[in-house]
This record gives C-alpha cells, sequence and structure tokens, in this order.
C-alpha cells in the first residue's frame, strides 16, 4: 500500500468537500498523474510552529548567570575528536553531527565517544590549571555510582563474552584440524590400498612364473633400511615396519593376566578340572591323624584364638584355652 | 546527619561563628563534637573551598511510570548531588503545583518525568521562578543498571558537559544549552559532591533529537568508558515560563508517539481492508457465471483448401486375411543358435 501525498491542488479540492470528490475530478486528476494507484489518503496542511527567535534570545540574556565563572559550570562546545580509524583508512571523518547516519549504531555511539574525547582532551590543560584532580589518589575511598555487587557482576559478563570467544575460537581451529586430518587420512588409506594392488600384482606375477624372484616379500625391509627399490615408497615403510615392531616390544601377557591364567587356568575344558578323580582320592598324603577329625584343640575353632584354619592345621595352643564360664564371670566383676 | 549540619557553609541559628571556626581550624569542632556526643559518624568530603553556587534540582515524576522510567530517575540523582527528590505527583495535579513543590523543596531547577498511557515518557527541564522551562519526548533509555555499561565514577563528582556545536547555531538550542549546564553542572563545593572531575555528560545533536551520555574518563589521555544512564531527547515545546506561559519554541519534527502508533494502525488496517476487498472481487469473480464459447476462432487454422469428399461408408466387414505364416517356425535367434 502506498501513503500517496497529493499535490497541492489536490489538497484544496478535498478541503471544499472532503469525501465527495466527483468522479470527474478524481479522473483529471489521475490523467494528469497526480494520483497513483494505491490507497489515498488527504493531507493536512503543515502546521506552523512558533519560533519566536526574539523571545528565545531575550529569555536566554534573562536567563544566563555570566556571573558564575567556568569552574563552576565546567561546560564545553566541542568538535568531536579527530577518528584515528577513519584517518588510518583514508576516509573523511565527519566532523559535524550532521553528518552520521542515526540509525548506524557504530558509527552514532563512535560520534559521541569522540565529542566526550575532545572534551576532556581540551578540558584536561584548563582543570589542571584550576588544580582540579579526575583522578582520585590510591587511598581515597568513596561510594561509588555502581555498588561493588553491580561491578561484580559487570566483570562477570565481560569474562563470560572472552571465555564464549576463545571457546569458539578454539572450535573453530579444531574443525579446521579435523577437516585437514581427514585429508590426511584419506590419503593413508589410498597409499595402503595401491600397495597392496602392488603386491598382488607381484605375488600374481611370481604364481605365474613370470619371475621368480622373491624381492617383493622383503621390499619393504629394504625400503626400510635404506634406498627405496622401484614401488617402494614411503608408504610401504610405515606399513610393514608396524608389525615387525609389535612382535619386538611384545614379552607376553602383562602380570595380571599371567597371574590370573595360572590361577584359573585358560584354554581347554574348564567344567569338572577341580573335582576328585581316582588318583586325587586315593592320595592320602595330606592326611594327619593328629590334625583330623577336630582334634587339633579348640583353638582352632576360635576365631580369635589363633590363626589356625579349618581342621587346625597349626600347632594346639594350651595357653590360650578359655576359661571356664564361673570363672570368665568373675573376671568379669573383676575389671 | 541532622540539617544544620550539613550545611556547614550556610547559614542557619547561630552559623556565623560556627562558619568562622571552620574555616579557621578545618574539620576539628566536628571531631571534638563527634567526642562529646560518642557516636560514629562519617565525616562528610572534605572541601577546602565555599560552596557559593546554591543550584538544587528536584528529580521527581508523576504516577504510573515503569520501572526503567524509575531506574532512569534515581541514576540521575547518584549522579548529580545537588538532586532532591520529592514524592510522585498525582496526575489529576495541574503542572503549575511543581513552583509551588520546587518552592517547598528550597529547588530553583527541576527535572520532572511525566508518563503518559504507561508506555510514553515525557520529561520537562524547568527553570522554577521564572522560566523557560522545556518539555521533551524521552526515548531509548538505558540505565546504570544495565551490564554493557562497565564504566564506574565516584557518587557525587563533578561532571564535564560536552555540547555540540551545533548547540551554538540557533537560538532554541542555545537556550536548551544554558538550561542543560545550569540543572546538570554540580556546584563547586558542594557538601555532598566529590572534589574530583571523572566523568563527562555529553549532548549531541542528531536526527533533531538531543542524546544524552555519560563517559568515565580512565586514563588522562582520554579513553573512555560508558558509565550511562543513556537517554534520547526529542524537543516538544519550549515555554517561557516554568511549566506553562507563552510558547517560545515548538518542534516542527516533533511526531507524537500517538499519531505515529495511529498511522501504524492505520496502516495496517487499510492493509488489511485492501487484500479483503481484493478477495471479494475474486470471489465474484469466480461465481460469475462464464459465457459458453459457442464458436472456437481458433478453427480456421485448420480449414484446408481440400476438396470434399463424399464420406464412405463401409458396410460389410473386411474379408479376413490368409495367414501364411509357419507357426511352428522357430525365431530366427533360435534357429541361428542351431547351426
Amino acid at each position: 500500500m502506498d501513503i500517496n501525498e497529493d499535490d497541492e491542488q489536490l489538497g484544496e479540492t478535498s478541503e471544499e468537500d472532503d469525501s465527495e470528490l466527483s468522479d470527474g475530478e478524481l479522473q483529471d486528476a489521475f490523467a494528469k498523474g497526480l494520483l497513483k494507484p494505491g490507497l489515498n489518503f488527504t493531507t493536512q496542511e503543515p502546521k506552523k510552529s512558533v519560533n519566536n527567535v526574539e523571545g528565545l534570545k531575550q529569555c536566554l540574556a534573562d536567563f544566563r548567570k555570566n556571573t558564575l565563572p567556568w569552574v563552576e559550570r565546567l561546560d564545553m562546545v566541542n568538535l568531536p575528536a579527530d577518528d584515528i580509524v577513519a584517518k588510518s583508512e583514508g576516509r573523511l571523518d565527519n566532523k559535524a553531527s550532521g553528518d552520521i547516519n542515526p540509525d548506524d549504531d557504530f558509527q552514532r555511539e563512535m560520534f559521541f565517544y569522540r565529542q566526550a574525547q575532545a572534551a576532556v582532551l581540551e578540558a584536561m590543560p584548563r582543570l589542571l590549571k584550576l588544580k582540579i584532580a579526575t583522578k582520585r589518589p590510591e587511598d581515597y575511598f568513596a561510594e561509588m555510582a555502581k555498588s561493588d555487587q553491580q561491578m561484580q557482576k559487570i566483570r562477570k559478563k565481560l569474562i563470560m563474552k572472552q571465555t564464549m570467544m576463545e571457546k569458539s575460537e578454539k572450535a573453530k581451529k579444531l574443525r579446521e584440524q579435523r577437516k585437514y586430518g581427514k585429508k590426511v587420512q584419506v590419503e593413508v588409506i589410498q597409499k595402503r590400498q595401491k600397495d597392496k594392488k602392488a603386491m598382488m600384482s607381484a605375488v600374481k606375477k611370481y604364481q605365474k612364473g613370470m619371475t621368480d624372484k622373491l624381492d617383493f616379500l622383503e621390499g619393504d625391509q629394504k625400503t626400510a633400511k635404506g634406498g627405496a627399490p622401484a614401488k617402494g615408497g614411503a608408504g610401504k615403510t610405515a606399513g610393514g615396519q608396524t608389525p615387525d615392531k609389535k612382535a619386538m616390544n611384545k614379552k607376553g601377557p602383562n602380570a595380571k593376566r599371567k597371574y590370573k591364567d595360572q590361577r584359573f587356568g585358560f584354554g581347554g575344558k574348564k567344567s569338572g578340572s577341580k573335582w576328585n578323580t581316582k588318583d586325587s582320592h586315593n592320595d592320602v598324603s595330606g592326611f594327619r591323624a593328629k590334625v583330623a577329625h577336630g582334634k587339633g584343640g579348640k583353638g582352632g575353632k576360635g576365631g580369635k584364638a589363633g590363626p589356625g584354619g579349618k581342621g587346625g592345621r597349626g600347632p594346639a595352643k594350651g595357653g590360650a584355652k578359655r576359661p571356664g564360664k564361673n570363672a570368665r564371670k568373675k573376671m568379669k566383676g573383676r575389671s | 546527619m541532622s540539617a544544620l549540619k550539613r550545611k556547614r557553609g550556610g547559614k542557619g541559628p547561630g552559623g556565623k561563628a560556627k562558619k568562622v571556626k571552620l574555616v579557621e581550624n578545618g574539620n576539628e569542632p566536628q571531631t571534638t563534637e563527634m567526642e562529646q556526643n560518642k557516636e560514629i559518624s562519617v565525616p562528610a568530603p572534605v572541601s577546602m573551598g565555599k560552596w557559593k553556587n546554591k543550584e538544587r534540582v528536584l528529580v521527581f515524576s508523576s504516577r504510573g511510570i515503569n520501572f526503567r522510567t524509575r531506574h532512569l530517575m534515581q541514576d540521575l540523582r547518584t549522579m548529580m548531588p545537588h538532586t532532591k527528590a520529592d514524592t510522585k505527583m498525582d496526575r489529576k495535579d495541574k503542572l503549575f503545583v511543581i513552583n509551588e513543590v520546587c518552592e517547598i523543596k528550597n529547588c530553583n531547577k527541576c527535572i520532572f518525568f511525566e508518563a503518559k498511557k504507561k508506555q510514553d515518557l515525557y520529561m520537562w527541564v524547568a527553570n522554577v521562578p521564572h522560566g523557560p522551562s522545556a518539555k521533551f519526548l524521552v526515548q531509548n533509555v538505558h540505565t546504570l543498571a544495565e551490564l554493557k555499561m562497565t564504566g564506574n565514577c565516584l557518587k557525587g563528582s563533578r561532571p564535564l558537559l560536552s555540547f555540540d556545536p551545533q548547540f551554538d547555531k540557533e537560538p532554541h538550542y542555545a537556550l536548551l544549552k544554558e538550561l542543560f549546564i545550569q540543572t546538570f553542572s554540580t556546584p563547586q563545593y558542594h557538601p555532598r559532591s566529590q572534589p574530583f572531575v571523572d566523568h563527562v555528560f555529553t549532548f549531541t545533536i542528531t536526527d533533531n533529537r538531543i542524546w544524552f551520555r555519560n563517559y568515565q574518563i580512565i586514563e588522562e589521555d582520554a579513553s573512555m568508558v560508558e558509565i550511562g544512564p543513556r537517554f534520547v531527547l526529542n524537543l516538544i515545546k519550549i515555554f517561557q515560563g516554568s511549566f506553562g506561559g507563552p510558547t517560545l519554541f515548538e518542534n516542527p519534527h516533533f511526531e507524537s508517539p500517538n499519531t505515529r502508533r495511529r498511522v501504524i494502525r492505520m496502516a495496517t488496517a487499510s492493509k488489511m481492508r485492501e487484500k479483503q476487498m481484493v478477495k471479494e472481487l475474486q470471489k465474484l469473480k469466480r461465481t460469475e457465471n462464464k459465457e459458453v464459447v459457442t464458436r472456437d476462432v481458433t478453427d480456421d487454422v485448420f480449414a484446408t483448401p481440400a476438396e470434399e469428399r463424399p464420406v464412405h461408408i463401409e458396410l460389410e466387414a473386411p474379408a479376413a486375411k490368409v495367414v501364411k505364416k509357419n507357426k511352428h517356425k522357430a525365431f530366427k535367434r533360435q534357429r541361428m543358435q542351431k547351426r
């Protein structure tokens, strides 16, 4: 939809009879190009705004307090400071506030900032002359405009922003690295395939009796040692070396595995391996009549009395005999 | 602290003797007083000079302001130590009542926030007994509480006021400049002020509005950080009196928020209406029964200049064809294979 401002001519006609414009008039207007398609509004004549210049000047003269020195007022009128960034880029820096685009946030705020900068630069010498400090001494403590809590919050936010930036940067780097890594991986795989192919073809050749050299089998070792033969290459050395190395490095299973193997066995039939066999049944070498059938003394049974296992393998300890019930009662009473 | 103590440099009953004492031996009388009363009180900031410029600004608002305006008002009070506060004005009260309030509060400048419709904020800046006064529409308010404003300054330190050169070009801006200087500049040696200048208020005219910013001076080489608050003042009118009187200036570029909203509403409404009309027209078109086209104009294309033949109609069925083909004959492919 367009809001077209009608021309003055039309405006006048509409004033006379607002909605009752005759069709003929409208058609004429359209033919002349005054009317455009779309919805048309009748525009009001711009209001005459008051601007009493004399009054303003008079008022200002009455109102001004010329008696006050500059120290009391601290006012400055100044253009913005030089725009260093614009200068370095060879642009013209806008000196008047009319030049800036109010919708361009950054430009606008920069302009304000520069104006404040210029004010500070200009005011500094004057303040120095008047001996007014712009910085409080280190040991001067006073209430600030913003509370410590608020400043803490601000600091936290700034730090968070920074960490976020760092994180995103890191992620970006990682992504790039990953991309590169993938490329390398693909290359390696291709090389391996190529090598394999070469090897297979060599084997085939040997099978068909075209050659009776078995160089290709040791080819990798050769390449590893010295100058690369025709089809060798860096890839082969890398591929061929690893298994050898592994074999070299391997010294059997680790200690834990060894122990477990020894304890539980490995491989072979497991169930029933602990059952008695005929031989084990007949083997009575471990039997000792002294200890058998609980003859090992009571100490064997008592948990505290001695370390002897079941069957009282340890020597019977006469001294550790439990006193009788009465004796025990007496003991209890004594202590 | 009592009002008596606060007015160290000022008048008051028996103020003369006290004043002389103060000037002579600095802070000593206060400490002795403290010892006598045996109460702990924080001494006011020490200022060596005399407080001459007795400018006081009343900062308050009407009822019905939102939280942002309240914060802005609070921020102005913290930034300007020479302000006073008052309770909110009733909306029914006439504006010239403010003059009396200011008189009671002993203020000669006034910043009055007027909220309307719970969304529009107007600000009056007035020189109280005699005028002039200006009315602004306040837009784009950001307060001190925002985390983007990272600066900080002493509470009660004095600001530098920086003005755009455009303020000197036009008479109404010149008047506003004077008004701003007198309201926003903190008097030297004000008892509640600090003897430092560590922030800058900037007033810039762009887009026919006055933009207010507040920066902290970090280093002497003019590196700064914004403290806040920030707001934009859109001038509406300048009056000769305070809160009334003949109009001296009226901003021709000002568009009231009401009309602005109205235009937007009307635009959307007319858009809708147009859409509806188009829809209806289409509907009407669809319901109109179409004319049956009897003759196709393009038929002429097919008219060929050949002579007409009599229409031949077969009345008998055509004779059956004799099939000669050997049915059991193999395909060519099979024959080829056999060979």
